[in-house]
């Protein structure tokens, strides 16, 4: 066991007193390893829970208005009936140039009357005056 | 899907993860009695505080039991794995304790302390815990993998994702550190005077 330094310890001493720490660990109390249980008991329950079903979130609110929209398929379907609404509404005010011809012809019978194919353009004239 | 009590003892670790990962408690339970202990011991060594040691255990053992349902038998060591989160979590702490002086290191507990032979060994270790904090961490965590851990040299590159080359020469730096470091406690040490 000769040493190169008389106050160091050599590697064999020291192999020694790093095993001995090893023997001598500090052992788990048995509140750390009841934390540690419950942790995984907590995990494993997540795991086994069901699935939320997925419903659109507009159901959950309840009520009859609640189920319509869910019906209807939650906000972003109504967002969109609103819009075709609101469409509807504007073209039965304010029809844009032709389209009253085109609503004519479609109430007309077959073959019938005074129907010409330039009542579908737009007037030069309309063009103009709408800038 | 309970596992019977001698397969339990008899399983391997990684059995026993996929089998929590299938639900069964049981496993659980025998995983936690057989890796708690090496668990808080490595981090205790790596932090020199045994309430900080206990918070690593218990972060590191709800780290295991999250991806106990991923886990694929054959890919890794459970233990491997352990040891790397166990490292890295102690690197944070460490991090981000810095500033705060060797004299908070608490002196490991010992029960038998009030016996002569129990007072020496006491001794004994706090001189070596003390001087393994006053080591770099990664040479830290090397000689404490090898030599108080008892890993091979290939195991310890897994766990801190360095080659085997870098951790042999971690190692025999880390360990001409303590050398120094122990330098003149001989006595203390129960070696005499050399």
């Amino acid at each position: 066991m000769a040493m190169a330094d008389g106050k160091r310890l050599n590697d064999e001493e020291l192999e020694k007193l790093l095993a001995e720490a090893g023997r001598e660990a500090p052992l788990p109390s048995g509140q750390l390893l009841e934390r540690i249980m419950a942790d995984a008991e907590a995990v494993a329950a997540r795991a086994e829970a069901p699935a939320p079903p997925s419903v659109p979130p507009a159901a959950r609110h309840g009520g009859r208005a609640g189920r319509l929209l869910a019906a209807l398929g939650g906000w972003p379907a109504l967002a969109g009936l609103a819009t075709a609404a609101v469409a509807g509404v504007w073209l039965g005010l304010a029809p844009p140039p032709g389209l009253e011809a085109i609503s004519r012809g479609a109430q007309l019978p077959l073959g019938g009357g005074d129907y010409g194919v330039e009542e579908f353009m737009p007037s030069l004239d309309d063009m103009l005056t709408e800038g | 899907m309970e596992m019977p009590l001698d397969a339990l003892n008899d399983a391997s670790d990684e059995a026993l993860l996929v089998a929590f990962g299938n639900g069964d408690r049981a496993a659980a339970r025998a995983l936690t009695l057989r890796l708690t202990p090496r668990v808080l011991g490595y981090a205790a060594r790596l932090l020199g505080d045994r309430a900080e040691a206990e918070d690593v255990t218990q972060e590191a053992m709800l780290r295991l039991w999250r991806m106990a349902g991923q886990w694929r038998q054959g890919e890794a060591r459970v233990t491997t794995w352990l040891y790397r989160v166990v490292t890295n979590l102690c690197t944070d702490r460490l991090r981000r304790r810095r500033g705060v002086g060797l004299d908070s290191i608490e002196e490991p507990a010992d029960d038998a302390a009030s016996a002569e032979d129990g007072l020496a060994r006491a001794q004994r270790l706090a001189a070596l815990q003390e001087a393994l904090m006053r080591l770099p961490a990664r040479q830290r965590q090397a000689v404490v993998l090898r030599h108080v851990e008892g890993l091979s040299n290939p195991e310890i590159a897994a766990v801190m994702e360095v080659s085997v080359e870098a951790v042999e020469s971690l190692t025999a730096r880390g360990k001409r550190g303590l050398a120094k470091a122990l330098a003149g406690r001989r006595e203390e040490l129960g070696y005499g005077d050399g």
